[in-house]
C-alpha cells in the first residue's frame, strides 16, 4: 500500500474518531445532566462550540511556547492514532502501527499531557500551573497500575505488538483479557479511571476551584484545538483498552460500542463519586489498584 | 636447693628497689619525690644487672696481685656487665640531672612543683 | 668513599669541638653544624647510592679491631643507608629550619641537636645491643634537651612527661639486655637472632623485655600521651625531628631486633601496631588542634610500619619497597607538615585557612595531605598497593582490611583539615613571615615526594607502562597558572584534544566499548572546557584540576593492568575533588565526596587484592579469573564503583557536591564523571562473564538496588526548589537506571544500559550547562527566584526544552531508545516488579522536569530579570552541540544502536536486537522504527503548526500580566508565579519516601565515631602519672598476652 492512501485513510480514522468523540462527550453530558436532574446539552452542542472556538476573530496571544501548547497537545492525540490499529484485520485502519508497538503509545501519550503543561506554563496564569501540577501529581501513580497490567500482558502475550495482542483475542469472548487476566484487567480499569481525569480524579481542573485549570488562558481556536484533541483522546484511549482487554475491534460498529462502553465506566464513577483532593487521589492509586497490579504480576512469575 | 648466695640477695635488693621507686613515681605529687622514686628505680636495676652478672667464688676483673693474668679467664667474673653497669649509671645520673633541671623550671615558672597541676595538654 | 664511622665521628667531634665556639657569637656555629649535618647526609647518601644503584658491598666497621662479641660494630647495608640518609636529611633540613631558634638559644643547643642525630645514627648501625641503649637515651635526652627550646609551661611539662616515660622505658629496656646477656653470652645481634632465645623461659622474657621497650619508644596507642604531649607542645620544628628522624630510627630497630623473636611475636608485633594504627586515627577524628593532630597521625602511621616489620615474612621481597615507600612519604610529609605548622603558628585546623595567603604553601599542604592518605603520584600509593597485593596474596584479608580502616579513618580528619584551609574564610587571620629558611625544608620535602613517587612506582606489582606523560602536562599547566584563564583555556583544550588524538584512535579499533567512554571523556571534555572561556580573571587551581581528572578518566580506558586502573581512578578523584571543592558553599560536599570516594577506593582495592591473589595476574583480567571468594571480590568492588555511581545508600555526597560546584564544573562532574563508576561497573560484569549461579543473586540485588535508586532519587527531585540540585538528584536517578540496565545482564538490557548512559551524558550536560549559565547571570539557583525567562533566554529555553523531552523519554527524541529497549530487556528477563518500579520513576520524572523547564522559563518574569540577557554563548555552543548527537540519535538510532550491540555481542551472543532493511528494530517482545516515528511526529508537528498558524495569524501578543484574572492585574510577579512548593500535594501524599533516611543514618555513624573518639581519647588525662601508668600496664597486659596468660 502506497504512503497515500494510507495517509488518506489514516485521515479518515481520524475524522470518525474526532466526530465519535464529540458526540459520546454530548451523550455522556446529557447522561450526567439527567442524573442530576437537569435537562443537559443539545446532542450537537460540541460541534456548535467548535466552530464558535474556530472561527472567533478575536485572540490574543503570550508567546511561542503558548502557541505551540495546543500543538503539541494535539500532536500527542494525534500521534496515539498514528501508531494505534483501529480495526483488527483491516489493513488500511491500521494506520502506521508498524512503526512502532505498544511502548510508543504509552510514551507519545505523556507528549500531549507535557506539551499542554508548557502552553499554559507560558500563559503564566496561577491557576494554570497549579492545574498543571496537580494533573502531574495524579499522572504519576495513575500510570503505575496501569503499567503493571501491561507488563502482565506483554508476558501472557509474549509481544508488545497490539496487533499480536488483539490477534490474541479473537475466536470468542472468552479469550478476551478480560477473562484470560481478569486480575490485569481490573487494575488496568482502575486506572483508567485516572486516565480519563473524570471525577473523582478531575482535581486538575477542578471547575469551581481554578475554573478550568491549565488551559485557563485559552480561547477561540487555541480552544477549538484543546476541545477537538480531548474528544479524539477519549474514544482513542478507550480504543487502547478495547484492544489491550475487550478483545478489539473488527469492524467500526463493534468499536463504537464498545468505546462508548468503556467510556461510560468512568462517566458512571464520575456520577457517583465526589472529587479527591490530590494527595487522596495519589495515593487512592497506590492502593487497590496498585495491590491488583502486583498480584497480576505475581501471577505471572 | 641451692644455696641463698650473695647474688640472690643482691636482685632481691634491686627488685625490691624497682617496686620502691616504681611506687615513688606512680604516687608521690610532688616532682621531686618523683625524681627520687626513678633514682631509686634506676639503683635497683643497676643492682640487679650487678647480681645477674655475679658469679659466686670469682674475684673482681681487676688485674693485680690477686689475680693472675694467665688464670684470669677463669678466676674473674665477666667484666662485661659491670662495664655496663658503670655507664648505665652515667646515663642514669644524666636523666636525673635533666629531670631536676626541669623541675627546677617547672618551679621558676609556676612556682608548683605538683606534678597534677600539669595537665594542661590532654585529650 | 667515606667510612660510615665519620658519620658518627664527625658528628660527635664538631659537637665537643663548638664548645669552643661559645664566644664568639652564634652565626659561624650555626653555620659548622650544618655543615657537619651535610657532611653526614653525604655520606649517608653516598652509601644509599654506592649500594642501590652501584651495587656496592655493605661493610662492617668494627671498633677497636676486635670481632663480635668482642666489640661494638656497625654496619652499613642497604636499610641502614637508607635510614641514615633519612634521619641525616631531617637533620639537615631541621637544622636549616632551626636554625634560628638554635642561635637564640645558644651553642649548647647547636651541640645538643647534633648529638641526637650522632645518637640517631649510631642507633640505626649499631649491632650491639647495649651500645644501642646507650645512644638510644642519647638521643631521648637531646629530644628532652631541645624540647627547652620552646620555655612555654605546655612545653616545659610535656618535655618532664616524656622524659619520665622514656626513662621507665629505658629501665626496661636495660633488664632485658642484663637477661638477654644472661641468656645468650653476648649482645651482639647477629648472635641473638642464632641463638633462638625464645626457647627458653627466661630468654623469653628478656627477648619480650627488649622488644616491648623498643614497641613503646615507638608510642603506641594507647600508651603514648607523653609522646602526644610533646607533639602538641614542643616547638614544631622539634615535632619534625622526632616524628621524622627519631620515630623513622626506632621503625628501622624494630626491624633489626624483630627477628630474635619467633613468628608468633612478629604477629604480636603487628596486632599492637593494628591498634595503634586503628586507635590512633580514630582519636584523631575528634582533634582540634593541629600540632596533636599531626602528633595522632603520626603515631598512626608509625603503627602502619609495626604492622608492616610485623608481617615482613609474608611480604617476602617485596618487603623492602613498602616499608622504605610508607616510611619515606610519611618522613616527608610529616616533617612538612609540622614545618608548615612552625611557619603559619595556627595551632586551631580551622586557621589553617591562613595558608590561601600564600597558595603554594595550600599546595604543599595538599601534597603532603594526599601522600599521608596515599594518593598517586606519591611513594605511599605504591606501597599501600602493593602492600595489600602482598597481604592478600597470603591470605592476609583481615590485615589487609585493617590497613585500609585505618587509612579510611587517617582520610576522615585529614581531608577535613584540608577542606578548612582551602574554604574557610581567611580575609581576619593576620600574615605571617616566610624566611626562606623555613620555606626551602618544606618545599624540598614537597618536591621530594613527586620525584621520589616517580621513582617509585616500580615497586608495585602491574605498574607497567605506567604513563606520566598526561601529570607532565598539567605540572606545565600548574607552572603556568598565572596566566589568564582564557590561555590556559586553549592550552588545556589544546592538551585534550592532543590527548584524545593520541588514544581515540586506536580505541576505535580495538575496543567498542572503551571508544564509547572515550568520546563521553574527551569529547565530553572538550565541549564542557569551553564555557571556561566565559569566565575573567585566573582561575587559580581549575585547569590543573580539570586535567587531572580528565587525565585520570582517559587513563582508566588506556589502563591494562589493576594498579595502571587504580592509579587512573585516584587521579580522577584528587581531579574532581578539587573542581568540586572550589564551588562556593562546597567545603562539605567537597569533604563528604572526598570520604565516599577514598571509603570506595579502598573497597576496591580490597577487590583487587582478591583478584590478584586468587588469579596471581596483574593485569585487568585478573578480574575474570578469581578463582575463590569471587563473590567477596566482586561486591567489594561493585560497591567501590557504586561510590561514584551514587547508588542509594552511598549517594549523598553527590547533590550537595553538583549542585554548589561552579557553573561549568557541574557539567563535567554530572554529565562525564559519573560515567567513570559506570565503566567500572560494566568492566566488572564483563569479567565476571555471563550470570552463573554464583553471581545470579548480586545481579538481582543490584537491579533492586538500581529501581529503588531510581525511584527514591526522582521523587527527591521532584521537592527541590534549588535547580541544580534538582538535576543532581535527577542524576543519582538516571544512574540507577543504568546500573538496573546493566544488571539485566542481557543483550538488550546491555544496550538499554549503554543507551541510557549516552542520553545521560548528552542531556545532563546540556541541562547543567544552560542552568549553569542561568545561575551565572541570575546569581541564584532557586527556582522560585527565576520565571518567565523565556522572554529573556529564548536559546536557553529550546536546549532545555530539548533536554527535558529527551531525558523524559518521550518519542521521537533519542530518550525513548532508552525506554523501549529497557520494557523489552526487562520483561524478556523477568524483572517485573523492579521494572515497575523504574517505570513509576520514569513518570515522576516528569514532574521535577516541568517543575524545572515552568519555574524558570514560563510563568511570570521578574522586575529584576526584565533586562537580563541571554546566557554566554560559551555554554550555549557546547549545549547545541549536545544537541545536534540527541538529533542524530534520535533520527537514526541505528547509527548509535547497531555499534552498541556490536560492543555487546561478544558478552551475550544470545537474543540479540535485529534489525529490518528498513531501520526497524526487532525485539523479542516488540519492534520500532526510530526513524519512521521521527518523521511522523515530525510531518505531523509541521501539519499542525500550519494549522494553527493559519488559524491565529491575527492572535495580537499581549503584555505581562495580561491574563484572565477576575479583570484585574495581578500586582507581582512573585505573587503570581507559581513555583515555590509546587507539588505540595504530591508531597503531603509521597514525600514521606523522600525524608532523608540514609544521610539521617550516615550522620548518625559519623556522630557516634566522632563521640567514640571523644570519649576513648579522655585517657590521656594530661597526667604524667597517668601516662607512666599507661606505660606499665601496657606492658603487662602485652606480657599476659603473648605468654597466654590472658
Amino acid at each position: 500500500m502506497d504512503l497515500l492512501t494510507r495517509i488518506l485513510f489514516t485521515i479518515l480514522g481520524l475524522f470518525i474518531i474526532v466526530n465519535w468523540g464529540l458526540l459520546m462527550t454530548a451523550i455522556m453530558r446529557k447522561l450526567t445532566a439527567r442524573v442530576g436532574r437537569r435537562v443537559g446539552i443539545r446532542w450537537y452542542q460540541p460541534w456548535i462550540n467548535l466552530v464558535k472556538l474556530y472561527s472567533n476573530r478575536n485572540s490574543i496571544q503570550h508567546g511561542v511556547m503558548f502557541q505551540l501548547g495546543p500543538v503539541f497537545r494535539l500532536l500527542g492525540g494525534v500521534g496515539i492514532v498514528m501508531f494505534m490499529p483501529l480495526i483488527y484485520g483491516s489493513e488500511l485502519f491500521s494506520n502506521f502501527s508498524f512503526a512502532g508497538d505498544l511502548v510508543i503509545i504509552l510514551y507519545i501519550k505523556f507528549f500531549g499531557m507535557l506539551g499542554m503543561a508548557l502552553g499554559a506554563g507560558e500563559g503564566g496564569h496561577p491557576y494554570s500551573a497549579i492545574g498543571v501540577s496537580r494533573g502531574l501529581s495524579q499522572v504519576t501513580t495513575v500510570e503505575l497500575p496501569f503499567t503493571l497490567a501491561i507488563i502482565a500482558l506483554a508476558v501472557q502475550y509474549n509481544t508488545l505488538s497490539l496487533e499480536e495482542i488483539v490477534a490474541a483475542q479473537q475466536g470468542g469472548i472468552m479469550n478476551w483479557t478480560l477473562f484470560t487476566n481478569p486480575v490485569a484487567t481490573l487494575a488496568a480499569l482502575l486506572s483508567m479511571l485516572g486516565i480519563f481525569m473524570h471525577s473523582p480524579f478531575n482535581l486538575h481542573k477542578a471547575p469551581n476551584e481554578i475554573p478550568i485549570g491549565p488551559p485557563t488562558e485559552y480561547h477561540s481556536s487555541y480552544l477549538g484545538i484543546l476541545r477537538t484533541n480531548a474528544a479524539i483522546l477519549h474514544v482513542i484511549e478507550a480504543i487502547l483498552f478495547m484492544n489491550l482487554f475487550f478483545g478489539g475491534a473488527t469492524s467500526w460498529p463493534i468499536l463504537i460500542v464498545k468505546t462508548f462502553l468503556i467510556y461510560f465506566v468512568s462517566i458512571f464513577v464520575g456520577v457517583v463519586f465526589p472529587r479527591f483532593r490530590i494527595e487522596q487521589s495519589v495515593s487512592w492509586f497506590l492502593r487497590v489498584p496498585l495491590a491488583l497490579g502486583i498480584v497480576a504480576i505475581i501471577l505471572i512469575l | 636447693m641451692e644455696q641463698i648466695g650473695l647474688s640472690h640477695i643482691a636482685i632481691t635488693t634491686g627488685i625490691l628497689l624497682i617496686l620502691t621507686g616504681l611506687w615513688g613515681i606512680l604516687t608521690q605529687k610532688n616532682i621531686i619525690k618523683m625524681i627520687i622514686g626513678f633514682s631509686l628505680f634506676d639503683t635497683g636495676i643497676h643492682i640487679v644487672m650487678v647480681g645477674v652478672g655475679y658469679v659466686e667464688g670469682k674475684t673482681a676483673p681487676i688485674l693485680d696481685e690477686a689475680v693472675q693474668l694467665k688464670e684470669a679467664a677463669r678466676q674473674i667474673v665477666d667484666p662485661l656487665p659491670q662495664a655496663m653497669v658503670l655507664t648505665a649509671i652515667v646515663i642514669g645520673i644524666g636523666i636525673t640531672a635533666l629531670m631536676l633541671a626541669y623541675a627546677l623550671r617547672l618551679y621558676q615558672k609556676n612556682k608548683t612543683l605538683d606534678i597534677q597541676k600539669f595537665n594542661d595538654l590532654k585529650w | 668513599m667515606v667510612e660510615p664511622i665519620y658519620i658518627v665521628a664527625s658528628g660527635l667531634g664538631i659537637a665537643f669541638l663548638l664548645g669552643l665556639f661559645r664566644k664568639t657569637g652564634e652565626s659561624l656555629p650555626g653555620l659548622i653544624m650544618l655543615l657537619t649535618l651535610a657532611f653526614m647526609t653525604f655520606v649517608s647518601g653516598q652509601w644509599l647510592i654506592s649500594l642501590m644503584f652501584e651495587g656496592g658491598t655493605p661493610q662492617y666497621t668494627y671498633t677497636a679491631g676486635f670481632k663480635p662479641p668482642f666489640s661494638i660494630n656497625l654496619l652499613m647495608g642497604q636499610s641502614e643507608a637508607v635510614i641514615t640518609t633519612m634521619v641525616n636529611g631531617v637533620g639537615l633540613l631541621g637544622g636549616l629550619y632551626l636554625l634560628d631558634r638554635l642561635k637564640a638559644q645558644g651553642v649548647n643547643s647547636m651541640i645538643v641537636f647534633l648529638l641526637l642525630f650522632v645518637g640517631l645514627n649510631v642507633v640505626v648501625m649499631t649491632r650491639d645491643l647495649f651500645n644501642l641503649f646507650v645512644f638510644l637515651e642519647v638521643s631521648s635526652v637531646a629530644i628532652v634537651g631541645l624540647v627547652l627550646l620552646e620555655r612555654s609551661t605546655q612545653s616545659l611539662s610535656a618535655g618532664f612527661k616524656y622524659l619520665l616515660a622514656t626513662a621507665l622505658i629505658s629501665g626496661i629496656l636495660l633488664i632485658g639486655i642484663i637477661l638477654i646477656y644472661q641468656y645468650a653470652g653476648s649482645l651482639y645481634i647477629d648472635d641473638l637472632v642464632r641463638a633462638n632465645l625464645t626457647a627458653v623461659k627466661g630468654g623469653m622474657v628478656a627477648v619480650f623485655l627488649i622488644l616491648i621497650a623498643v614497641a613503646l619508644e615507638l608510642k603506641p596507642f594507647p600508651a603514648n600521651g607523653w609522646g602526644l604531649d610533646l607533639y602538641q607542645g614542643a616547638h614544631p620544628g622539634l615535632g619534625a625531628l622526632v616524628s621524622g628522624g627519631f620515630a623513622t630510627a626506632m621503625v628501622f630497630v624494630l626491624y633489626k631486633l624483630l627477628p630474635m623473636a619467633g613468628g608468633g611475636w612478629q604477629y604480636m608485633m603487628a596486632t599492637l601496631g593494628a591498634v595503634t594504627f586503628i586507635g590512633s586515627n580514630l582519636l584523631g577524628i575528634k582533634q582540634g588542634h593541629a600540632k596533636r593532630l599531626l602528633g595522632y597521625s603520626s603515631v598512626g602511621q608509625i603503627g602502619l610500619l609495626m604492622i608492616v616489620v610485623g608481617l615482613s615474612q609474608h611480604l617476602g621481597e617485596a618487603l623492602t619497597a613498602i616499608a622504605c615507600g610508607l616510611l619515606v612519604s610519611h618522613f616527608l610529609a610529616k616533617s612538612g607538615l609540622f614545618w608548615l605548622a612552625g611557619i603559619i603558628q595556627k595551632d586551631g585546623l580551622r586557621d589553617w585557612a591562613v595558608l590561601r595567603k600564600k597558595p603554594f604553601l595550600l599546595v604543599l599542604f595538599g601534597t603532603f595531605i594526599f601522600a599521608l592518605v596515599g594518593f598517586p603520584p606519591f611513594p605511599s600509593f605504591f606501597a599501600k598497593w602493593e602492600l595489600i597485593m602482598q597481604l592478600s596474596a597470603a591470605e592476609g584479608f583481615a590485615w589487609a582490611g585493617i590497613v585500609l580502616f585505618g587509612s579510611l579513618l587517617e582520610g576522615i580528619y585529614l581531608f577535613r583539615w584540608l577542606g578548612y584551609s582551602i574554604k574557610l574564610d581567611h580575609q581576619e587571620l593576620p600574615s605571617f613571615r616566610l624566611p626562606w629558611q623555613k620555606i626551602l625544608p618544606v618545599g624540598i620535602s614537597g618536591v621530594a615526594l613527586y620525584i621520589l613517587g616517580y621513582f617509585a612506582t616500580p615497586i608495585a606489582s602491574g605498574a607497567g607502562s605506567l604513563s606520566y606523560l598526561p601529570l607532565a602536562f598539567i605540572v606545565l599547566v600548574f607552572l603556568l597558572d598565572f596566566l589568564p584563564a582564557r590561555v590556559k583555556n586553549v592550552l588545556s583544550l589544546a592538551g585534550m584534544a592532543f590527548y584524545g588524538y593520541m588514544i581515540m584512535p586506536g580505541l576505535y579499533e580495538n575496543d567498542g566499548l572503551r571508544f564509547l567512554f572515550s568520546i563521553i571523556f574527551v569529547i565530553g571534555g572538550i565541549l564542557t572546557l569551553l564555557p571556561g572561556f566565559a569566565y575573567t580573571g585566573k582561575r587559580r587551581g581549575f585547569y590543573p584540576a580539570a586535567l587531572l581528572m580528565f587525565a585520570g578518566l582517559g587513563q582508566l580506558l588506556t589502563a591494562e593492568t589493576l594498579l595502571q586502573f587504580f592509579f587512573a581512578w585516584e587521579l580522577m578523584t584528587v581531579g574532581s575533588y578539587i573542581l568540586i571543592i572550589r564551588g562556593k558553599r562546597s567545603m562539605r560536599h567537597g569533604y563528604t565526596y572526598m570520604l565516599f570516594s577514598v571509603g570506595g577506593a579502598f573497597l576496591m582495592l580490597a577487590g583487587f587484592g582478591i583478584a590478584y591473589a586468587t588469579s596471581g595476574m596483574t593485569s585487568l583480567e585478573a578480574l575474570g579469573q578469581v578463582t575463590q571468594w569471587a563473590g567477596w571480590a566482586s561486591a567489594l568492588i561493585a560497591i567501590g564503583f557504586m561510590t561514584k555511581t551514587a547508588t542509594l545508600g552511598l549517594h549523598i555526597w553527590l547533590p550537595g557536591a553538583h549542585a554548589e560546584a561552579e557553573s561549568d564544573v557541574s557539567p563535567m562532574v554530572s554529565a562525564i564523571l559519573l560515567k567513570a563508576g559506570v565503566f567500572g561497573l560494566l568492566l566488572l560484569f564483563i569479567s565476571m562473564g555471563a550470570e552463573s549461579a554464583g553471581s545470579k543473586p548480586l545481579f538481582y540485588v543490584l537491579g533492586w538496588l538500581g529501581a529503588i535508586t531510581a525511584l527514591i532519587a526522582n521523587l527527591t527531585a521532584v521537592f527541590q526548589e534549588d535547580a541544580k540540585r534538582l538535576l543532581a538528584y535527577s542524576s543519582i536517578g538516571q544512574l540507577g537506571y543504568i546500573l538496573f540496565a546493566f544488571a539485566i545482564m542481557t543483550h538488550v538490557g546491555w544496550l538499554a544500559g549503554f543507551t541510557y548512559t549516552i542520553n545521560h551524558f548528552m542531556y545532563k550536560a546540556i541541562l547543567f550547562l544552560v542552568v549553569g549559565g542561568i545561575v551565572m547571570r541570575l546569581k541564584t539557583h532557586n527556582m522560585y527566584e527565576m520565571g518567565g525567562l523565556i522572554k529573556r533566554m529564548p536559546y536557553s529555553f529550546i536546549a532545555v526544552l530539548i533536554g527535558i523531552i529527551a531525558l523524559s523519554g518521550l518519542p521521537p527524541l533519542s530518550g525513548f531508545a532508552g525506554k523501549w529497549l529497557f520494557y523489552n530487556a526487562g520483561i524478556e528477563k523477568g524483572w517485573y516488579l523492579q521494572g515497575g518500579v523504574v517505570f513509576f520513576s520514569g513518570i515522576i520524572a516528569f514532574l521535577y522536569l516541568y517543575r524545572l523547564i515552568h519555574s524558570v522559563f514560563l510563568g511570570q518574569l521578574k522586575d529584576r530579570h526584565r533586562t537580563v540577557k541571554e546566557i554566554s554563548p560559551w555554554f550555549l555552543v557546547p549545549a547545541y552541540v549536545l544537541i545536534l548527537g540527541i538529533m542524530a540519535f534520535s533520527a537514526n538510532p541505528e547509527w548509535f544502536l547497531k555499534p552498541f550491540g556490536q560492543i555487546t555481542a561478544p558478552y551475550f551472543p544470545d537474543s540479540q536486537l535485529t534489525w529490518q532493511s528498513d531501520g526497524t528494530a526487532v525485539g523479542q517482545l516488540g519492534y520500532w522504527n526510530g526513524t519512521q516515528v521521527m518523521a511522523i511526529v515530525m510531518a505531523l508537528f509541521v501539519a499542525i503548526t500550519l494549522w494553527l498558524i493559519m488559524l491565529n495569524r491575527n492572535a495580537k501578543k499581549v503584555k505581562q500580566f495580561n491574563i484572565v484574572y477576575a479583570a484585574e492585574s495581578p500586582e507581582t510577579p512573585e505573587t503570581t508565579h507559581i513555583s515555590y512548593n509546587l507539588y505540595a500535594g504530591y508531597n503531603k501524599a509521597l514525600g514521606v519516601l523522600t525524608r532523608p533516611g540514609i544521610t539521617g543514618l550516615w550522620n548518625w555513624i559519623s556522630e557516634a565515631v566522632t563521640e567514640l573518639a571523644d570519649q576513648v581519647r579522655r585517657i590521656y588525662s594530661g597526667n604524667g602519672q597517668t601516662y607512666v601508668l599507661h606505660v606499665l600496664t601496657y606492658v603487662v597486659i602485652v606480657y599476659l598476652i603473648t605468654t597466654g596468660g590472658l
